[in-house]
């Protein structure tokens, strides 16, 4: 135990001195932002939830039925989510960390550094997610007005919950670096992430959203939720939990106690289970992790020099950085998962459209049509937000510790810059006309619509690659281990927030004109002057935001960047 | 060549370097020792361009690298103390990265190249990923790649760190070789025997500032000693000065 403790302690020593080290000016003002943020998200799930448990208590006969298949629904879904976070987790924690090289090298055994990294990833992996659930059971208790002893349920139940879905993951890992091939671990994102996205695709199609929107079926949709009241399978941990807290909200102490144990003691008995086979065999793993991988798709010989001919006739920095982007990108497998990652998600966003029952709702279609392409173009811009947070802003901290290797070049900071913005945008660019006209098309819209949305589109990409290099440039971290993640760091945050409140304000800037324009042709009439006049400013306002967008970050970014001390 | 005037750097509090004066002709090789943390990679630092000075300057082959940055940096071949470099590039496509990056002659490069990698004994590594070399087969890939474009400068902190016997040797002759076709050439180095070795004059930097430079006699005299091997010298001048 003592040993485990002192495994934890580095961890806990860096997160203690953070307040000393370099950015500690900045600490109060980020914890502020992210404070908001965060209570702002904690809010709106509290009231999403109280507002729909509200909804289903006025819903005679059903109401009770229809909460209840929610909380079980999102108990899978949580313990889906922990189940996934926590694989990504320790298999970075347990494999791909740096410093297991001095942990291993210490005279503790294999069982004991198993259990302290679980633990830690257990915490990494669990604590957001738990978080973020608390507002759902709140609202549970609020609503059903539960007492004293629901709560104390439901937080004694999250956590065996966490314990079982890191301990399965954990296991599983283990088991799966002790049967790949040496070297093949970081392949095993690929397939992690393929899994995802088939999971993502199968549960969007099994749970047909779009029978929501239609009045004709939601009737029979409450008849399926009553069949579906059957129990879960009672091998299962969120049945337990279910139940106990189910049992809990409705006063009942004797059975929810029992589910209580139930849980516990599962949980217990996995963590020794898992200890015992993690003892036996995670250092074989962690021996044949260490051998870097052959290249998943090596280069075959005289080939790989047409690969890259169409960058051959771009002049030295910028195809040297060019080449060295993309190459890096693509041979880094533990970029894969969020790649399957976005696919899933575009293909579930334009499915979407195509299955929505347009003309069975009671609103005027074309009305309905204009609304949805402009909140289409807000949502596609905010998905390349999201893809650009995960992909255009680290672009600078993946740099790295190599980054003297700019710094020491003849190449300006600037120049290094615009070239992570060009290698970006074309792709970027791309895939949004592609999802905007699809949807487009999808949602039948006018050409004018058309042609508004792709323009906007057009103007708003280069803005937020933009605000995606610049800002990572002003925030970079070139010591993260993984710097991936560093969305969720405060520049990161900032980004996001910046792109939303830039989205939202040219959306808002057309959407005005627009209206009047629409009206104006729907009772065949003409604009007035002033009515031209907003127009022209709007639109001239628009396209001025956009030049800033793409013109400020990149100057701020550099300037922060080329400060090198 | 390369001119040091008045270099002073802080890091918020810590005065790494203390006002350091110094200058290296055409041609020579100039050994630069002290005590860890003495400001030896600072300065280094400063002088590749890779980080700030809080005041002087630094002139390399009459340009300021305030006043150009990109073509002093030109002129410099940079080795860094530890070998960080794109993981994800196999060696020959690092190659080709610097020689893009320093704008070397596509027609050249093939053979320059290979070449340098035959020399280095990387050459039947150069298309597997970096990530999968050791330490010291890093360092010859980044030794490599710096001599890609014929700087006049060799800016090298610690070159021989994590290379083998072998290594160090052919290291020696190739600096040697080099300084004698005119390139001059600033290392930093733990390895006195190496320095005694190849350096035409050595400079002691000590809590920042350089408390003794010439050639191995001068600082024989400085510390009063004339029997003693470098080694001694160090000691006796940087003596009871601990950090
Ligand atoms: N990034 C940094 N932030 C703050 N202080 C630093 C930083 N880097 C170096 N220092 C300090 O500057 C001083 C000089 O460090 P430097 O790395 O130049 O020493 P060195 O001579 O290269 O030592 P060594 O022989 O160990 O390589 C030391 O006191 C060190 O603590
Ligand atoms: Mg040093």
């Amino acid at each position: 135990m003592r040993e485990i403790l002192a495994l934890l302690k580095p961890r806990l020593w860096s997160f203690k001195n953070g307040s000393y080290s370099r950015d500690a000016k900045n600490r109060k003002l980020k914890g502020l932002l992210f404070g908001t943020v965060g209570l702002l998200f904690w809010a709106g799930i509290f009231a999403i939830f109280y507002r729909v448990l509200v909804y289903f208590q006025g819903i005679e006969g059903f109401g009770d039925v229809l909460a209840r298949k929610l909380m079980s629904m999102v108990l899978v879904t949580l313990f889906s989510l922990l189940i996934f976070s926590s694989i990504i987790t320790s298999l970075t924690k347990l494999y791909l960390s740096k410093d297991l090289i001095l942990v291993h090298s210490m005279p503790v055994s294999t069982a004991k550094i198993f259990l302290a990294r679980w633990f830690e990833s257990t915490i990494d992996s669990s604590w957001m997610v738990v978080v973020y659930m608390l507002p759902v059971f709140l609202s549970y208790g609020i609503v059903y007005k539960a007492g004293l002893f629901f709560y104390t349920m439901v937080g004694l139940s999250i956590i065996p919950l966490c314990l079982i879905a890191s301990g399965i993951s954990a296991v599983a890992v283990v088991l799966v670096a002790v049967i790949l091939p040496a070297g093949r671990l970081r392949s095993f994102f690929i397939f992690l992430g393929f899994v995802l996205f088939l999971i993502l695709l199968m549960a969007f199609r099994l749970m047909r959203p779009e029978r929501l929107v239609n009045p004709d079926t939601f009737a029979s949709l409450i008849l399926y939720f009553k069949s579906l009241e059957a129990p879960g399978s009672p091998f299962l941990p969120t049945t337990w939990i279910f139940d106990g807290i189910q049992a809990a909200l409705q006063g009942q102490v004797g059975s929810a106690v029992f589910d209580l144990i139930l849980t516990w003691s599962f949980a217990v008995a996995a963590i020794f289970v898992i200890t015992w086979i993690s003892g036996a065999t995670y250092f074989t793993g962690y021996s044949k992790a260490q051998t870097t991988a052959g290249r998943l798709f090596p280069a075959r010989g005289r080939k790989k020099r047409e690969r890259t001919y169409l960058l051959n006739h771009l002049s030295g920095a910028v195809r040297a950085f060019a080449v060295k982007e993309i190459k890096t990108f693509f041979r880094d497998q533990t970029q894969w998962p969020q790649i399957f990652l976005i696919i899933a998600l575009i293909v579930i966003y334009l499915y979407n459209f195509s299955v929505l029952p347009l003309d069975k709702s009671p609103i005027k279609t074309v009305y309905l049509q204009n609304i949805f392409s402009f909140l289409n173009m807000g949502l596609a811009t905010f998905v390349l937000t999201a893809v650009a947070a995960r992909f255009v802003y680290p672009a600078v901290s993946m740099e790295g510790e190599a980054f003297w290797i700019v710094r020491s070049s003849p190449v300006r900071i600037r120049t290094l810059l615009w070239i992570k913005f060009c290698v970006y945008y074309a792709p970027l660019l791309i895939l949004t006309e592609i999802l905007i006209v699809v949807s487009n098309l999808l949602l039948h819209v006018t050409p004018f619509m058309m042609v508004l949305s792709v323009t906007t589109v057009f103007l708003m990409v280069p803005g937020i690659v933009s605000m995606g290099v610049g800002f990572g440039a002003a925030y970079p971290d070139f010591q993260s281990e993984n710097p991936a993640q560093s969305v969720t760091s405060f520049g990161g945050l900032l980004f996001m927030i910046l792109c939303a409140g830039f989205i939202a304000t040219v959306i808002v800037l057309e959407a005005g004109p627009v209206y009047t324009v629409f009206m104006a042709g729907f009772r065949g009439g003409s604009l007035s002057t002033l009515q031209w006049m907003w127009l022209v400013v709007s639109f001239s306002l628009v396209l001025l935001l956009c030049i800033l967008a793409v013109i400020v970050p990149m100057r701020w970014g550099e300037r922060c960047l080329s400060r090198n001390d | 060549m390369i001119e040091l005037k008045n270099l002073t750097k802080r890091y918020g509090k810590t005065l790494a370097v203390n006002n350091l004066n110094l200058s290296v002709a055409r041609g020579e090789i100039y050994g630069f020792i002290g005590p860890n943390g003495a400001g030896k990679t600072t300065t280094i630092r400063i002088m590749g361009g890779v980080l700030a000075p809080t005041e002087g300057l630094v002139t390399i082959d009459g340009i300021n690298m305030a006043d150009d940055p990109e073509g002093v940096k030109r002129r410099i071949g940079f080795i860094p103390d530890r070998p960080f470099i794109y993981e994800k590039l196999t060696g020959m496509e690092f190659m080709r990265f610097s020689a893009d990056l320093y704008g070397v002659d596509e027609r050249v490069f093939r053979d320059k190249a290979e070449e340098l990698l035959k020399k280095f004994a990387i050459f039947n590594w150069a298309d597997e990923l970096i990530e999968s070399y050791s330490h010291g087969m890093k360092q010859r890939l980044i030794i490599s790649s710096a001599l890609l474009h014929d700087p006049t400068v060799i800016i090298v902190d610690e070159p021989m760190v994590g290379l083998d016997p072998a290594a160090i040797k052919m290291v020696k002759n190739m600096f040697r070789e080099l300084s004698r076709g005119g390139m001059t050439i600033f290392m930093s180095t733990h390895t006195l025997a190496v320095a005694e070795d190849i350096c035409d004059r050595i400079g002691v930097i000590h809590r920042g500032a350089l408390i003794a430079t010439g050639t191995t006699g001068d600082l024989k005299r400085d510390a009063g000693v004339e029997e003693a091997d470098l080694e001694e010298v160090f000691l006796i001048l940087t003596e009871g000065q601990q950090i």
